[in-house]
């Protein structure tokens, strides 16, 4: 079932490695901002009145931020503008070094069911490192507040420095807390941000000690009852991400705020990336849109593997002969066939092996056209 | 007998590259009125792309000028350019030829360079009246006196008076051309002998078909003769005579002692060679002129289009490079790796590197070149004995008696510091030294024997970057020597492919296999599986290094946002992946052809 994805673009302190669209000196601008979405919601609510919503996820930025009576307004005006699943689930991301008992108990209030905590590393040193606002122990206080909660703690991989111990130590505070499901994705060092140069200069684990770490991460994870659903993540039995695996599922989705994109109709849209751009366009009742890509069906279909091939459920030949009436693997018959040593089959699902995952862009290209 | 015109005066420019030949060119038709100002393109007579670009004069180019000298008469120029580049000494030779003079341009601030003396050589063989012209006098580091005194003592030429300009700042131009009056002679000839022209240049015309670039000894030509090319016999009926203007610029004849073309419908080039002598064809037994030596290719390497199904438009692009560069020699080729291609051969590394760069860029696609080789004399245990240029080529180990290589004298000049590791640079390449002079206190002249496969691979590169750039070098092919030749192939995954065979010295083996497997491992990309690459000698692995197995391409976050922009890095990774050729298995960039070039690590 489709979902809504909310971006809020605020946070204390910009990330050296983050690549997002946030704006950390302009958290004044929240309450105006937060009205834009509101009115965003308005305008795109009206021409989807026959969906129904199963998640609702607040990313960002740091949603934790602003202030939460403007979640909890956002979830009543949302609620107002679509139309909800009767359990929907809804996350909101949050930093740890920016929580508070009465935070949490305004998003409660608001209907939020699920947390995803920003905790990356367990090391003190390394948080300051990637210029995060928190130490370990504001991870554990917030997992204090979140007692009984459905909460999930991001981990990152490829740090400068990082040794299997200290993702040892991450994994085991993550999972002691109570977390019931953990991301753990590699550090990608995008051009742009600081700590690009530590990667210009070698400083970075490079591609192999990444692989390393991850094959001990998921062990790790597998011993502490963490079952891998998807590339990055990994969550307790029934506690999957339903918001992401629609993603994958090539589902539809509708993004709302600055830079957020959304999947309709068969279409790919983008809103703006500039804040000022996006408050101007919604105030003037227009939508905030500045690319639409029409997905032509031999590039829906690549999408629907490549998307696929992300998770543990692979891709199935029935629901792909659901979505496009013909046979996956003939209609990728050379690369398949290429590949093929690369998958396993058991009857209507095709996986990639494990040991294999890891790599899957390589395999993935040879699916592409031309 | 009726003389050649008197006025006439048919010269060329000798100069090292970056002397300033191409400048002063200009300058001097700037001021015989030749080109206006407004319609002169910046150094017009280096007319293709690459030789703008690269500076080099590759082509020669003709053209006429009138100039009217302080004494009060009018003369006719006659101005051939050369090339400066070793690989195009035959095209040098050609134009001087064509020639009763040379202006010789030096540098103030640089000095006679090696090359600039090859050609001087070359000049006085052919019997030049050699003008030395001091160029870049503006320049802060201008040394006029030294270079002069350089000029005298190297050379032995008179600089007494000789003109100093400056070609940038258009200063003393008019003493170029009255140096040229005074000091080259007028051609000699008889108008009314029966006609010998040689032919020195030519190129295709779609409209004209072949246009001969001619200089008459004897004779004259006009619309309407019959003429014949002595070695193929082929006759033909002139069409249209002219001079270069520096645009061909058709006249009624063309008369002894004159430089200008000839069109006469002529549709293969082959059947017109360059050297050769046109006569009149109602006088067939017309002696023909001495020519030149044939150009033999010494270099040779196989081209082949990236995408394999671009080969007929590859074949085009030779033919019609072939049209205008009938040193370039071709020959269908078929790879196990590569496909379908060309098995091409060049007068030089340099003359190589411009035919791909021209196949690239005028027409426009994207070729695969393999390392460059010579041209081998094997002598098989039946007695027969033949030429292979294509290791792949090369018969059994057990039916080759034994192999014989080309071999070149060298003559490297640099200043004396460089000394020690220019010798050990020969010395790798397993040059002997023949001899030493110093020309002065600040230049050395170093001869060597060397085989000459050894320098087409990075022995340019080598001996530039051990001297910083101060050694010059220039060599000729000697003849053949018999050598112990093996032939290298190196294995991808277990299957040998043929396009990165080499044949090398039997002693070069070993760290020649070791360092190509390493620049192999390094430049092959990884890919899911570990590939072993190995070098083999008659099927004995004699190294190997391994491009071990991609343990991690992946995107980490894909979520709503992610996915057109994953879509669009993996289009990316595709695209690298078309610049790449499959070898049995293993996906190869399309560079690793060259790698083999490579005998050092990076």
């Amino acid at each position: 079932m489709p979902g809504i994805y909310l971006h809020i673009p605020f946070c204390k302190h910009k990330c050296t490695y983050c690549d997002f669209t946030s704006f950390p000196d302009r958290l004044a601008f929240s309450e105006a901002y937060m009205a834009c979405l509101y009115k965003e919601m308005e305008l795109l609510g009206k021409g989807l009145g026959k969906y129904t919503f199963d998640t609702v996820y607040f990313g960002g930025g740091t949603p934790s931020v602003v202030d939460p009576k403007y979640i909890y307004g956002a979830m009543q005006q949302l609620r107002k503008c679509f139309r909800l699943s009767e359990k929907p689930e809804i996350t909101i991301e949050m930093n740890p070094g920016t929580v508070s008992e009465q935070k949490i108990a305004l998003y409660k209030k608001a209907g939020i069911n699920r947390y995803s905590i920003g905790l990356q590393t367990a090391i003190d040193e390394q948080l300051a490192e990637l210029g995060r606002i928190h130490t370990a122990r504001d991870f554990v206080y917030a997992c204090s507040l979140l007692k009984g909660e459905n909460f999930s703690a991001d981990v990152m991989l490829g740090l400068k420095g990082q040794t299997e111990e200290d993702l040892f130590k991450t994994i085991e505070l993550a999972s002691r807390c109570g977390a019931k499901h953990i991301s753990m994705y590699a550090l990608t060092p995008e051009d742009g941000t600081p700590i690009y140069t530590d990667y210009l200069n070698g400083e970075l684990p490079d591609g192999d000690e990444v692989r390393r770490l991850y094959d001990y991460g998921c062990m790790l994870l597998k011993e502490r009852g963490y079952l891998r659903y998807e590339v990055s993540n990994f969550a307790k039995k029934g506690f999957e991400s339903r918001h992401n695996l629609n993603y994958w599922r090539r589902g539809e989705y509708v993004g709302l705020g600055v830079s957020a994109s959304s999947f309709l109709f068969g279409k790919r849209y983008t809103n703006t990336f500039d804040l000022d751009d996006y408050m101007k366009c919604v105030l003037s009742g227009f939508a905030p849109v500045v690319e639409s890509e029409d997905v032509e069906k031999e590039d829906a279909k690549f999408e629907f593997i490549m998307l696929a091939l992300r998770t543990e459920y692979g891709v199935s030949s029935a629901a792909y002969r659901a979505a496009f009436g013909s046979d996956w693997k003939e209609d990728f018959g050379e690369a398949f066939q290429k590949m093929r040593a690369y998958f396993t089959e058991e009857g209507d699902i095709t996986r990639i092996k494990e040991e294999y995952l890891y790599v899957q862009n390589t395999i993935l290209t040879e699916f592409m056209n031309g | 007998m009726a003389k050649a015109n008197r006025n006439l005066r048919n010269f060329c420019i000798i100069a090292h590259i970056d002397h300033g030949k191409s400048t002063i060119a200009d300058r001097i038709m700037e001021l015989t009125g030749q080109v206006s100002k407004r319609d002169m393109e910046e150094q017009l007579l280096d007319s293709m792309d690459i030789e703008r670009e690269r500076g080099i004069t590759i082509k020669l180019a003709p053209v006429r000028m009138y100039y009217t000298a302080l004494d009060g008469q009018e003369y006719e120029f006659n101005l051939i350019d050369t090339p400066g580049h070793v690989d195009f000494t035959y095209e040098v030779s050609r134009s001087l030829a064509a020639c009763e003079g040379a202006l010789l341009v030096v540098d103030a601030t640089q000095g006679v360079e090696a090359q600039t003396l090859a050609n001087v050589y070359l000049a006085l063989e052919n019997d030049l009246e050699i003008v030395p012209v001091i160029n870049k006098i503006d320049l802060q580091s201008a040394r006029v006196d030294e270079a002069k005194q350089e000029i005298e003592e190297v050379i032995g030429l008179d600089c007494e008076g000789c003109p100093c300009v400056s070609a940038k700042e258009g200063i003393n131009i008019r003493d170029i051309l009255e140096a040229v009056v005074k000091q080259i002679p007028p051609p000699e000839g008889d108008t009314e002998a029966p006609l010998k022209a040689l032919i020195f240049d030519s190129y295709y015309d779609n409209y004209k078909g072949v246009i001969l670039f001619v200089r008459l000894k004897d004779g004259g030509v006009k619309v309407g003769d019959k003429i014949k090319a002595c070695l193929s016999e082929k006759t033909y009926e002139v069409t249209e005579v002219g001079a270069f203007a520096p645009f061909l610029q058709p006249k009624e004849s063309l008369l002894a002692g004159e430089v200008g073309y000839i069109a006469a419908s002529i549709k293969s080039i082959e059947d017109v060679a360059v050297g050769d002598t046109v006569i009149s064809a109602e006088k067939p037994d017309t002696p023909p002129l001495p020519g030149y030596k044939k150009v033999q290719p010494v270099v040779f390497c196989g081209i082949y289009p990236l995408d394999g199904s671009k080969f007929l438009d590859l074949k085009e692009a030779i033919l019609k490079l072939k049209l205008n560069d009938a040193s370039l020699i071709f020959e269908p080729d078929n790879s196990v790796a590569l496909g379908f291609g060309f098995r091409c051969g060049f007068l030089g590394l340099l003359h190589m590197e411009i035919i791909q760069e021209r196949i690239e860029r005028e027409f426009n696609l994207e070729i695969i070149t393999t390392a460059p080789s010579v041209s081998y004399l094997v002598h098989k245990t039946d007695g027969t004995s033949f030429y292979v240029d294509n290791p792949s080529h090369l018969p059994p180990v057990s039916e080759i008696d034994y192999m014989e290589e080309p071999i070149v004298e060298a003559e490297i000049y640099s200043p004396p510091d460089y000394l020690g590791s220019i010798m050990e640079l020969c010395q790798d390449k397993r040059g002997v030294f023949k001899d030493m002079t110093y020309l002065d206190a600040r230049r050395v002249k170093l001869e060597y024997r060397l085989p000459l496969n050894e320098i087409v691979y990075d022995f340019f590169d080598e001996l530039k970057s051990r001297t910083r750039g101060y050694a010059s070098f220039d060599y000729e092919l000697v003849g053949y020597e018999r050598s112990k030749l093996v032939r290298m192939d190196i294995l991808l995954n277990g299957e040998i492919c043929d396009a990165l065979s080499l044949i090398v010295h039997e002693e070069r083996a070993y760290p020649r296999g070791r360092t190509l497997c390493e620049n192999l491992r390094d430049a092959i990309p990884r890919q899911l599986f570990e590939i072993p690459v190995q070098a083999a000698i008659g099927g004995k692995i004699i190294a190997r290094e391994t491009v071990k197995a991609v343990r991690k391409d992946v995107l980490a976050k894909c979520y709503g946002g992610d996915i057109t922009r994953k879509k669009k890095l993996l289009e990316k990774q595709k695209e690298g992946k078309k610049r790449m050729r499959r070898i049995g298995t293993v996906d190869v960039p399309s560079e690793v052809f060259m790698q083999i070039l490579k005998t050092n690590k990076d």
